[in-house]
C-alpha cells in the first residue's frame, strides 16, 4: 500500500509525514506524533476516549482514517493548555473533583472545549448533551458537568474583564 | 490496523464514478465512516479498495428548489440538526431524529447517505424520511437513477444499490405550512443508544382542523420503516382529541403487533410503542391532548 | 505529611478533611499522564494471546510451527516455555498463564505471540493451530453442583462453603407474624473500567520491571516472580496510573504473560487487550441465586432470616470465595436478627471468571434483604421506613457473626436524611 502524504495542523503546528491510509487518526496521533493523551477505550466509537478537534468539532479519533482528517485543524488535549498555563476547563476540573482515573479527561475536556468555544454560556442540559457521547466509569458525571459549569463562568469572567 | 485495502480519494463525482467503474476487485464507499470503520476494524468487511468521498463539497449542501427539499448525501446529523429549515415547523423531525443519532462525535461525522445505505432496521433517519416520502438519486458512470426510498432499502443492512454507483442526493416534496412534524425514539438509554422502537408522525391540518393527512412511519419494528397505515387512514378526515388519539395509539400497536409477529420482542415492543405514538402524536399536534381547536 | 514521631495525629492535617488537588491531576488534565499503552521503548515488540474458543475441553497439541516463520515474529510461547509455576490465583491456585491441560472457559489463554510489529502478529495468530477435545461445559452452578456434573477442577465443583448459625430459626420460623420466601437472581456485570488492560515488560539492570495497569502491584510481583521462577527479589512491578479497576484489575491480567516475554526475549514488550478482549477475558461481578426467607413479629421485628447464596464463579476462583463469604457476612443487611441460618456456596462452571468487583458480593445480597423489608412491610401493612428504623443496628447491637457493634453506627441517621430528603422533593407524595 502506498503511503499518503498526510499534511494537517495539529495543536497549531503543521505536519507533514508519510502514513499508510488504512491507519485511523488515533494511531498516528498517538503513535507517530506521540501525542499519547488521546486514549483508546473501545476503538468503536462508543466512548469517546479518542476524542479529538477536527476543525473546531469533536470527533471520535478511533472511527477516522487518517487521511480523512487531511487538511483539518486538529486540536488534542497536548494542546489545550497555552504555553504551559492550564485551560480554565483543565482547571475546572481539577478544582471540582471531575478527574478521578483520568482517562475520561482528554476526551471530556475536548468535548466540553468545543461546546464553550461555540457557546460561551451553556445550560446544564447543554453541557449534559456536550459530553453524552464520552463516557467515564469513575465519576459519575455530576462533577463533570460542575466543571463545565464553573469554566463557562470563569471564561465568562475573563472576557468582562478584557 | 485494518485489513489491507488500497486507499482512493477523488476530488469530484465524476472521478469518483469513474473509480468505481473502472477498478477490479471489491469496493467500499467511505463517507463518514462510522459504520464503516468498526466493520473493517472487525473484520465484518475486506474490500481491496476504499474510495473516499470526503472531497465532494457538493454533496454536502441542503437546498431547496422547485418544491423540493434537497439534501446532499454527505451532509452530516449535526448538520441536519442546525439548520435553520429544520429547527421548526413540518421538518422539524429530520433535526429532531438527527439529534437523537449516538452522540455528538457520532453525530458531527456520521452522514445521512451512509445512514440511508447502511440500511438499518434501526436507522434513526429512515422514519422521518418515509413519512416524508423521500426519493433518492444514485449515480454511476454515464447515468443516474431517482427511486422511491421505500423501493431503495430492500431489507435490514440491504438496498438495491450497485457496488460501482454513488447515492449523491435524497430529496423529499415540500410541506405546507399547515403541516406539523415530530420523531420520537426509544433506546435503552438517552444517548449512544440504538433505537428499540421509533416514530416519525406528520400532520397536516385541513380545513375546520381536521387531519388532512396523516403519515406516521415506524422505525426498527420490521426489516425496513414501515408505514402505520391503519392510524393513518383512521385520522384522515377527523378532528385531534384525546380519543382519536388513543384509537390511532391502538392502531399503531395492532400494526406494530402484525409486524413483530410472535418474535421475542413483540410483546414489549407492542407495549412500549403506546407511549412513543402517544409522544410524537402530542408534539406533532397538541390538540390530541388536549381537544380544541 | 505532618505525621508525628510519637504516632499521635496531628491536631491539625493538611489533607484529613479538606479538599486538596490530586497529586497527578495536573497530568491528567493535560494528557502527559503516561498510561500502560502510553509507554514505549526503544527495540520494543508487541504481544498478543490466543485464546480459546471452546468453553471446555482437553487440550492436546498446540502448533506454532507456522506461526513462528512468519517474517517478524519474535517467539511463540506455548505453557511448555514457563520456567516457573504455571499456577496463578490471589486465594486458589487454579488458573493457569498459559493452558496446559484444561480449557476451562471461552477465552483461556492457549498462546503468546511476540512480534516486531501489529501486522506480523495479527499474522501469526491465525497461523497457530489448536488440537483440543471438548467436554461437555456447565453454564449454571445448580448444575454445577448437582451429582453427576463435569468436574472442572477435577473435583466437585463447590469451591468453598461459608455457614453462619445463629440462634434457632426453624422455631423461630413457626411464631412468626409474616414469612415471605423469594428467591432473587443477580446477573453477570462487567467492570468496563474506560481503559483496557495493558502493561509494558523490560529487564532494567537485571530487573524484570513491568509498568501495569493494576490494583494489585504487590500480588503481581509476586505471581510473576513464582512464574517465572525468580526471587521476588528480581522482579519490580510499577502500577501506570490506571484508567479504573473497580476490583476487575485486582487478578493478573497482562501481567505474567509480560514477565515471560520480556524475561526470554530480553527485549521491551508492550501488550494492550482490546475492549472485546476485556471483555472476554477479565473477571466479573458474581451472579447469585439467592433463596432468602425473613420472618417477623406482628410490630415488624424480625425474628429469622434464612438465605442460601449460590455464586457463580465461572473457571476460576479469583476472589470468589471471599466474596461468597462476604455476601454471607452481609446477607441480614443493617439489621439485627436473632435467628440467622446463612449458607452461601462459591461454585466452578465454564462461564467467565467472576472476581472482585465493587461492594464485593454485597450488592447482590442487598438487592435481596432490602425487597424482602419491603415486602415483609406490605404484608404488615406498614411503612418501609418504619420497618427498617424498627430493625436497624444501633450502638450495642449484635451482627449475624456475633460482632457487637460498639461505635458509630450510621443506618438510622441514613434513613432519617434519606426520609427528610425524600419528602423535601416530594417523592413520598402518594406513597403512603
Ligand atoms: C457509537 C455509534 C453510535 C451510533 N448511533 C446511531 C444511532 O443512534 N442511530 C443511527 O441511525 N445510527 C447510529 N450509528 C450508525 C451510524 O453513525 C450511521 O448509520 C451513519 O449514518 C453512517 O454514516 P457514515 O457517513 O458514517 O457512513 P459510512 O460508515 O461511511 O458508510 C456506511 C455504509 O454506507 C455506504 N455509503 C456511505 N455513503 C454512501 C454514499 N453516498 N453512496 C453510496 N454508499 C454510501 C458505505 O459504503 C457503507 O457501506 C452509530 C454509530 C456509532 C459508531
Ligand atoms: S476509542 Fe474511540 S470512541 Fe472509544
Ligand atoms: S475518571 Fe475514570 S473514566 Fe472518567
Amino acid at each position: 500500500m502506498k503511503p499518503f502524504r498526510f499534511r494537517a495542523t495539529v495543536n497549531g503546528r503543521p505536519v507533514d509525514l508519510p502514513v499508510d491510509p488504512r491507519r485511523r487518526l488515533l494511531d498516528v496521533l498517538r503513535e507517530d506524533l506521540g501525542l499519547t493523551g488521546t486514549k483508546e477505550g473501545c476503538g468503536e466509537g462508543e466512548c469517546g476516549a479518542c476524542t479529538v478537534l477536527l476543525d473546531g468539532r469533536p470527533v471520535n479519533a478511533c472511527l477516522v482514517l487518517a487521511p480523512e482528517a487531511a487538511g483539518c485543524d486538529i486540536t488534542t488535549i497536548e494542546g489545550v493548555a497555552v504555553e504551559g498555563r492550564l485551560h480554565p476547563i483543565q482547571e475546572a476540573f481539577l478544582e471540582a473533583g471531575a478527574v478521578q482515573c483520568g482517562y475520561c479527561t482528554p476526551g471530556m475536556i475536548l468535548a466540553a472545549k468545543a461546546l464553550l468555544d461555540k457557546d460561551p454560556r451553556p445550560t446544564d442540559q447543554a453541557i449534559k448533551t456536550a459530553v453524552s457521547g464520552n463516557l467515564c466509569r469513575c465519576t459519575g458525571y455530576v462533577k463533570i458537568v460542575k466543571a463545565v459549569r464553573l469554566a463557562a463562568a470563569r471564561l465568562a469572567r475573563e472576557e468582562g474583564a478584557v | 490496523m485494518l485489513p489491507p485495502f488500497d486507499y482512493h480519494r477523488p476530488a469530484s463525482l465524476a472521478e469518483a464514478l469513474f473509480l468505481l467503474a473502472s477498478l477490479p476487485g471489491t469496493k467500499k464507499i467511505l463517507a463518514g465512516g462510522t459504520d464503516l470503520v468498526p466493520a473493517l476494524r472487525r473484520g465484518d468487511l475486506s474490500p481491496d479498495h476504499v474510495v473516499s468521498l470526503s472531497q465532494l463539497a457538493g454533496m454536502r449542501e441542503i437546498k431547496e428548489d422547485k418544491g423540493f427539499i434537497r439534501i446532499g448525501a454527505l451532509v452530516t446529523f449535526s448538520r441536519l440538526a442546525e439548520f435553520p429549515l429544520f429547527l421548526k415547523g413540518p421538518y422539524k423531525l429530520l433535526a429532531e431524529a438527527a439529534l437523537q443519532v449516538g452522540g455528538p462525535q457520532v453525530r458531527n461525522q456520521g452522514t445521512i447517505g451512509g445512514n440511508i445505505v447502511n440500511a438499518s432496521p434501526a436507522g434513526d433517519l429512515l422514519p422521518p424520511l418515509t413519512a416524508l416520502e423521500a426519493r433518492v438519486r444514485v449515480c454511476r458512470q454515464g447515468g443516474e437513477r431517482v427511486l422511491p426510498l421505500a423501493g431503495f432499502l430492500t431489507g435490514p443492512g440491504r438496498t438495491c444499490i450497485h457496488p460501482e454507483e454513488i447515492l449523491a442526493e435524497v430529496d423529499f416534496p415540500a410541506l405546507p405550512e399547515r403541516a406539523a412534524g415530530s420523531f420520537v425514539k426509544l433506546g435503552r438509554r438517552n444517548s449512544l443508544a440504538i433505537s428499540r422502537i421509533s416514530l416519525a408522525a406528520i400532520v397536516i391540518r385541513g380545513e375546520g382542523g381536521i387531519v388532512e393527512e396523516a403519515r406516521l412511519a415506524l422505525g426498527a419494528v420490521a426489516p425496513v420503516p414501515i408505514r402505520a397505515r391503519k392510524a393513518e387512514a383512521l385520522l384522515r378526515g377527523r378532528k385531534p382529541s384525546p380519543a382519536l388519539l388513543e384509537e390511532a395509539v391502538a392502531a399503531i400497536s395492532e400494526t406494530v403487533a402484525d409486524s413483530l409477529g410472535d418474535r421475542p420482542s413483540a410483546p414489549y415492543k407492542r407495549a412500549a410503542v403506546r407511549g412513543v405514538a402517544r409522544e410524537a402524536l402530542i408534539k406533532a399536534d397538541p390538540r390530541f391532548a388536549s381537544g380544541g381547536c | 505529611m505532618t505525621g508525628q514521631a510519637d504516632g499521635k495525629m496531628p491536631a491539625v492535617s493538611s489533607v484529613i478533611g479538606r479538599s486538596c488537588p490530586r497529586v497527578d491531576g495536573a497530568d491528567k488534565v493535560t494528557g502527559s499522564a503516561l498510561f500502560a499503552a502510553d509507554r514505549r521503548m526503544e527495540g520494543m515488540l508487541y504481544a498478543r494471546v490466543l485464546r480459546s474458543t471452546v468453553p471446555h475441553a482437553v487440550l492436546r497439541r498446540i502448533d506454532a510451527e507456522a506461526a513462528r516463520a512468519v517474517p517478524g515474529v519474535a517467539a511463540v510461547y506455548t505453557a511448555a516455555d514457563i520456567p516457573g509455576e504455571n499456577r496463578v490465583g490471589i486465594i486458589v491456585k487454579d488458573e493457569p498463564v498459559l493452558v496446559d491441560d484444561r480449557i476451562r472457559r471461552v477465552g483461556d489463554p492457549l498462546a503468546l505471540v511476540v512480534a516486531g510489529n501489529e501486522q506480523a502478529l495479527a499474522a501469526a495468530m491465525s497461523e497457530i493451530e489448536v488440537f483440543y477435545e471438548e467436554l461437555p461445559a456447565v453454564f449454571s452452578p445448580e448444575e454445577a453442583m448437582a451429582g453427576g456434573a463435569p468436574a472442572i477442577h477435577g473435583q466437585g465443583n463447590i469451591q468453598s462453603v461459608t455457614r453462619i448459625v445463629r440462634g434457632d430459626v426453624d422455631s423461630a420460623l413457626k411464631e412468626a407474624r409474616a414469612v415471605i420466601s423469594r428467591r432473587y437472581t443477580t446477573q453477570m456485570v462487567e467492570h468496563a473500567y474506560l481503559e483496557p488492560e495493558a502493561g509494558l515488560a523490560a529487564v532494567v539492570d537485571g530487573l524484570v520491571t513491568i509498568w501495569v495497569s493494576t490494583q494489585n502491584p504487590h500480588y503481581d510481583r509476586r505471581e510473576v516472580a513464582r512464574v517465572l521462577g525468580i526471587g521476588q527479589n528480581r522482579v519490580r512491578v510499577v502500577q501506570s496510573p490506571t484508567g479504573g479497576g473497580f476490583g476487575g484489575k485486582l487478578d493478573i491480567s497482562v501481567q505474567c504473560l509480560l514477565g515471560l516475554a520480556a524475561w526470554k526475549t530480553g527485549r521491551p514488550v508492550r501488550m494492550v487487550y482490546s475492549r472485546e478482549e476485556s471483555m472476554a477475558a477479565s473477571p466479573k461481578r458474581h451472579p447469585c441465586v439467592i433463596d432468602y426467607t425473613s420472618a417477623c413479629d406482628g410490630d415488624g421485628r424480625l425474628l429469622a432470616v434464612k438465605v442460601k447464596i449460590v455464586g457463580d464463579t465461572g473457571a476460576y476462583a479469583s476472589y470468589g470465595p471471599a466474596t461468597l463469604k462476604r455476601a454471607a457476612v452481609h446477607a441480614t443487611g443493617p439489621y439485627e436478627v436473632p435467628n440467622v441460618f446463612i449458607e452461601s456456596y462459591c461454585v466452578y462452571t465454564n462461564n467467565p471468571t467472576a472476581g472482585a468487583m465493587r461492594g464485593f458480593g454485597v450488592p447482590q445480597v442487598a438487592f435481596a434483604h432490602e425487597s424482602q423489608m419491603d415486602l415483609l412491610a406490605g404484608a404488615l401493612g406498614l411503612d418501609p421506613f418504619t420497618i427498617r428504623l424498627r430493625n436497624c443496628f444501633r450502638p450495642g447491637g449484635v451482627t449475624a457473626t456475633g460482632q457487637r457493634l460498639l461505635h458509630s453506627v450510621g443506618i438510622k441517621e441514613t434513613i432519617d436524611r434519606a426520609r427528610a430528603k425524600a419528602e423535601e422533593l416530594g417523592m413520598l407524595e402518594g406513597k403512603r
